[in-house]
């Protein structure tokens, strides 16, 4: 698993995870199509996630101005977009209503909390 | 906490550049306008807190979140 990278930087860090604002994307073969989003600040969470369109693909992402002014991002700019499982003894889900979306270009990501949305932050992963 | 009483239309201005201003006061609640800098992320709480409880427990140790894609990856049922 390659473990180094560019560093992303979040300015709001993540909601239950504010101090956290330097992440690494690791990707490898024996992740794949699943990605890892790795802090390197304090308590180092990580969050397994894939892209939104894996399980939805006609996911239709919504990004707000502010959103596109916190990203940085220009017309054009590639986004990373991961939305995070969560795996527990009943279930595997993963949160659609709350992606992460990651600028290529500029590097800085957020987590996108659009103040509607029709997708839930528990989607049940489609499992064999 | 600081209380302030405001009335439909009156505002109130946090630090540079952020206005909450009464819309409407309703039977059923109260409309804010909220005016801030792009940089500013404004969320509802409840949805915040959602989020917030999410992630806390999407959060593993990094060789966790590596097991755990190993153990789903074979098993994940997608359209790509």
């Amino acid at each position: 698993m390659t473990t180094t990278g560019p560093i992303v930087t979040m300015p709001d860090g993540l909601p239950g995870f504010e101090q956290c604002r330097r992440f690494i994307v690791v990707t490898s073969e024996t992740l794949q199509p699943f990605t890892c989003l790795q802090s390197l600040d304090e308590p180092r969470p990580s969050f397994l996630a894939l892209d939104p369109r894996q399980i939805v693909p006609d996911y239709a992402a919504s990004l707000g101005d502010g959103d596109r002014a916190r990203l940085e991002a220009s017309d054009g700019d590639a986004l990373l977009w991961l939305a995070f499982v969560c795996v527990d003894s009943e279930q595997a889900t993963v949160n659609l209503r709350a992606p992460v979306t990651i600028n290529a270009r500029t590097m800085r990501g957020i987590q996108v909390i659009p103040s509607d949305s029709t997708y839930s932050t528990n989607h049940p992963l489609p499992l064999d | 906490m600081l209380v302030i009483s405001r009335k439909s239309d009156e505002a109130i201005v946090i630090g540079d550049g952020i206005e909450i201003r009464v819309l409407r006061v309703g039977k059923d609640g109260v409309r804010l306008g909220i005016t801030a800098p792009k940089d500013v992320a404004v969320h509802r709480q409840e949805i915040y807190e959602q989020v917030k409880a999410a992630n806390r427990s999407a959060a593993a140790m990094p060789d966790d979140a590596a097991e755990l894609a190993k153990r789903l990856r074979s098993r994940l049922t997608t359209t790509k």
